[in-house]
């Protein structure tokens, strides 16, 4: 076999192999200068290949900036994105789930296309680092033969719709989440109506209200499963998020049956893409559109355009089998053996959960900062192949969560789990740290949130043992920028990156966040107390967590301690510690854990988590020229009806972009599409040429209507293309006159 | 279509590191462009993970790991990009630039690192021109023999290691005592 495509052949469904080829297409386009930066930077990053820190081609080595020379020259992969330098790949994995064979192929991609390493993210992703894009094709087959796909991974897209880890197991779930985050996230994936956002979206589930799973509370929307008079439904909130100022979601509906769920999100994501900002990207994400409208405006808007939706049948259609997504143990369920070795029992505490189904577990696999080899994967896959079949999810803590493990089995589970090197004890303890990637790799990191994790965890573990119940119940959480996404706002003790300028030199900060409250589905912030030098950060963890210890009342919490005492005496407590010495005295305070560069804040680059903002109709009218241009390859080919069949399909794709972006609704359907068009474009004459008036639009309206296009021959084909050329042409015409109309029409406001 | 992705390692003669010894060296290879014909990026930091990828200098032509996985710490280096001549040329050139990473670390006097030249592991990474199969074996064979030979003398002994699941690795034992610099003067 010459290629990965085809040796695959057709275990990929056929659209996601669509999607990946013309993905590839779009690299060779790039690659020819025939495709602008912008437009191909969103494309990939909707595809979930990012940016990574460095690749503007510049880096400080801790003297000074210094250009990276990478043998391609000019050529971009987006505005300041130097072609050649290393990406990251994020991986969707919906609500966690992983089945053997998807973790087996993970592992391979980790080995063959990056460093080895498979990073969990804080919403259930795998990343992989330092990826070559010319790659990323190749990749997406491989997991796409195992039903995976990075589709709307990055970008102003639905991203991973997550679940809690326990959703079908767990033993205080109202019921099931999985199934209706699986049947969402298909939806949802490509759909039209979530094609045009400003920003990001994110969507969780939560099978309960108490346990802090699915954080549904700093999610865009958030669904809580309720069983109402024995009917299920959810609580839906909305407008959640974290960033620089965390915003708590409000209550959308307090009970939506489940038959409502798909259109409410629906509502919502078309009330976002038509009202949410979209040129400052600072205030473009969901939370800032309900707080400027109200949440009880936006209540009404979003049940307005629930009133305009076409029904669908994939509303529903997935209620008639909800066991469809239910995992089958491949064990007898059995009782944990009595004389457990030692060893077991103090990883059992913290790692091993009793299921609602008596006799089973879910093992937590502790992963340091969220990171597994590429041979821990495949071995992993190979324990769960033996023991417990397709039940591993990736947790939003950054670990791997093994469902439906025998009681049984469990000592022969941690026995290879030691082997592994992954048998490490004390999950959801002050030692299970989690943390974004920060100056690691992110181009928004300030402070090295990986470092400084990995170093709070080196100290803490070797006196885990000896730590206070209290203390060892603490969760922390660090963040290497204020974008939040190492989620330390909802920490006992978070940690965002910030700078300081001390004599003249920049030294590496942590804000310390105290009191953030993990339960309850992450219900409460918390509060910015000081802000300490980097090194100084395992010194304040010690002085906070001796001053709670010290001064607590009874079982005092530490989130009602904090809230009786206060951010000023937390202040008072870590004042000793929050003035670097001068840099002539103790240099390493100007280098960041991990990193002996003199630190510098001169490689942030610009933020890709954003996206470009790329009108839809932008990609509608793109996607058309791409089908224009395989219609003429296949003319040259001698292939005349194919080639008129994708000119015809180009005009149509063009049509449809055009209609969406005078926000009407419409499908796929060319019957449609054409009906529309006829009405909204043609008929107004918005689609009119100013000197050849409504030709080039009577070229789709007729071929529409004759189906010429069909079984053509040479010459018709010939004059087919000739035409779509003209319609396309005159569709980027009447796009620019609509922004040039609605800019004039802002600007008379 | 030929494989490209060789990675070659050397284990080191005594069994702890400090791995965070590494990030230094590594960033300053980076700043004085330590080797002339590579362009070096950035420095991966992973000695959190057992047994795992250790640090790793991360450039656009090849990584060179700090590797500890099997408990066994050692030099990887990793090719990502093709190489200039034909299949005997690239493999050559990955011993070649193995050997030359490990003369390097061992100058590092920070470090105190040794490596020892009587067990070589040779792995491709791509499951797809190079699978871990016996035809993939029989076709590597004479051309690992070749350099193995050519770097540390003798006849090597060849074992493919590994499971079809696993990508395809070779252990090449020399029999060889010399120094890495003795290997690199040998060739």
């Amino acid at each position: 076999m010459t290629s990965w495509k085809e040796q695959l052949g057709d275990r990929i469904p056929d659209q996601l192999a669509g999607e990946v080829d013309l993905f590839e297409g779009q690299i060779e386009l790039k690659m020819q200068g025939k495709l602008d930066d912008k437009i191909f930077a969103e494309t990939r990053l909707r595809r979930g290949v990012y940016g990574q820190r460095y690749d503007n081609g510049l880096r400080d080595d801790g003297t000074g900036q210094k250009t990276l020379t990478f043998p391609c020259g000019d050529l971009t992969k987006g505005p300041d994105t130097v072609w050649d330098a290393p990406g990251m790949m994020r991986i969707k994995v919906p609500f966690g789930k992983l089945t053997v064979e998807q973790l087996e192929v993970l592992s391979e991609l980790a080995e063959e296309n990056s460093d080895s390493i498979l990073h969990v993210t804080t919403r259930q992703d795998i990343q992989l680092h330092y990826i070559h894009i010319e790659e990323a094709p190749d990749m997406m087959r491989r997991l796409a033969a195992f039903g995976i796909t990075t589709r709307e991974a990055c970008g102003n897209s639905v991203r991973n719709v997550t679940a809690c880890e326990y959703a079908g197991v767990c033993t205080t779930q109202a019921f099931d989440v999985t199934p209706y985050a699986d049947a969402i996230t298909k939806y949802l994936l490509g759909h039209p109506d979530v094609q045009d956002f400003g920003r990001k979206f994110k969507i969780a589930f939560s099978g309960c209200e108490d346990n802090p799973c699915g954080l549904v509370t700093f999610h865009d929307l958030g669904a809580v499963a309720q069983v109402r008079n024995g009917k299920r439904g959810f609580r839906v909130v909305v407008g959640g998020g974290l960033g620089a100022v965390p915003v708590q979601a409000k209550v959308l509906a307090e009970f939506c049956p489940e038959e409502e769920l798909f259109p409410l999100t629906q509502a919502v994501a078309r009330v976002f893409a038509r009202l949410g900002e979209k040129q400052s990207r600072a205030r473009a994400r969901i939370k800032f559109l309900v707080q400027k409208v109200g949440i009880d405006e936006f209540k009404k808007l979003v049940a307005d355009e629930r009133e305009t939706l076409r029904p669908d049948e994939r509303w529903t259609a997935f209620l008639d089998d909800l066991h469809s997504t239910d995992e089958k143990p491949v064990r007898e369920a059995g009782a944990i053996p009595s004389d457990a070795p030692a060893g077991f029992q103090a990883w059992a505490k913290h790692n091993l959960k009793p299921q609602a189904q008596d006799g089973y577990y879910s093992a937590i696999v502790k992963l340091p900062l969220g990171d597994f080899t590429a041979t821990q994967g495949r071995a992993l896959a190979q324990i769960a192949r033996e023991l417990t079949g397709d039940s591993i999810r990736c947790t939003v803590e950054q670990n791997l969560t093994i469902r439906w493990l025998s009681g049984a089995d469990a000592v022969t589970f941690y026995d290879r789990l030691v082997a592994l090197n992954m048998a490490a004890p004390g999950a959801g303890t002050i030692t299970d740290m989690t943390s974004c990637p920060g100056t690691d790799t992110c181009k928004l990191g300030i402070s090295a949130s990986r470092g400084l994790t990995g170093e709070l965890r080196k100290r803490l573990t070797v006196i885990e043992d000896e730590l206070h119940p209290a203390v060892q119940a603490l969760r922390m959480k660090a963040s290497g920028c204020f974008n939040s996404c190492g989620q330390h706002h909802a920490a006992d003790i978070g940690f965002t990156g910030v700078s300081r300028q001390v004599g003249g030199r920049k030294v590496p900060h942590f804000n310390i966040v105290l009191g953030g409250q993990w339960t309850e589905n992450a219900k409460s912030y918390g509060l910015v107390v000081a802000a300490v030098p980097s090194k100084n950060i395992p010194k304040a963890v010690e002085l906070i967590t001796g001053h709670y210890l010290t001064n607590r009342e009874g079982e005092e919490s530490f989130q009602a301690f904090m809230a009786r005492v206060g951010k000023k005496e937390f202040r008072k407590v870590l004042a000793p510690i929050q003035k670097a010495p001068a840099y002539e005295d103790d240099p390493s305070y100007y280098s960041d854990w991990g990193n002996p560069r003199e630190y510098t804040i001169g490689d942030i680059g610009v933020g890709e988590c954003a996206g470009e903002i790329v009108p839809f109709v932008e990609f509608g009218l793109q996607e058309a020229e791409q089908q224009l241009h395989d219609a003429q390859d296949a003319l040259e080919a001698g292939l005349s009806a194919t080639a008129a069949a994708g000119a015809f399909n180009a005009m149509v794709t063009a049509a449809k972009a055009l209609v969406r972006h005078l926000e009407v609704q419409v499908t796929d359907d060319a019957d449609d599409v054409v009906a529309n068009f006829k009405t909204h474009l043609h008929d107004t004459e918005l689609f009119h040429d100013p000197f050849a008036k409504g030709k080039f639009a009577t070229y789709l309206l007729k071929m529409h209507g004759d189906h010429s296009y069909e079984d053509a021959d040479d010459e018709i084909a010939h004059r087919t293309l000739d035409e779509a050329q003209l319609f396309l042409e005159a569709a980027h015409a009447c796009y620019q006159r609509l922004t040039e109309a609605a800019a004039a029409a802002a600007a008379a406001e | 279509m030929q494989a490209t992705k060789f990675q070659v390692k050397l284990y080191t003669r005594v069994g702890d590191i400090e791995l965070e010894k590494l990030i230094p060296v590594f960033h300053e290879w980076i700043r004085t462009k330590k080797i002339s014909d590579e362009l070096l990026i950035d420095v991966a930091d992973y000695a959190h993970v057992p047994q795992g990828p250790g640090v790793v200098l991360i450039g656009h032509q090849s990584d060179y790991y700090l590797d500890v996985a099997d408990n066994r710490p050692g030099l990887l280096y990793s090719r990502k990009r093709g190489f200039e001549g034909d299949f005997q040329a690239g493999i050559d050139d990955a011993f070649r630039r193995a050997l030359n990473a490990c003369q390097l670390l061992e100058g590092e006097s920070s470090l105190g690192l040794q490596f020892a030249t009587n067990e070589v592991l040779f792995r491709v990474q791509d499951r797809l021109v190079a699978p871990n199969a016996d035809a993939t074996y029989d076709a590597y064979k004479p051309a690992l023999e070749q350099a193995a030979s050519a770097f540390f003398g003798g006849a090597p002994s060849l074992e493919r290691i590994g499971t079809e699941r696993e990508p395809f690795a070779v252990r090449i034992t020399t029999g060889a005592s010399g120094t890495v610099a003795d290997a690199l003067a040998r060739h």
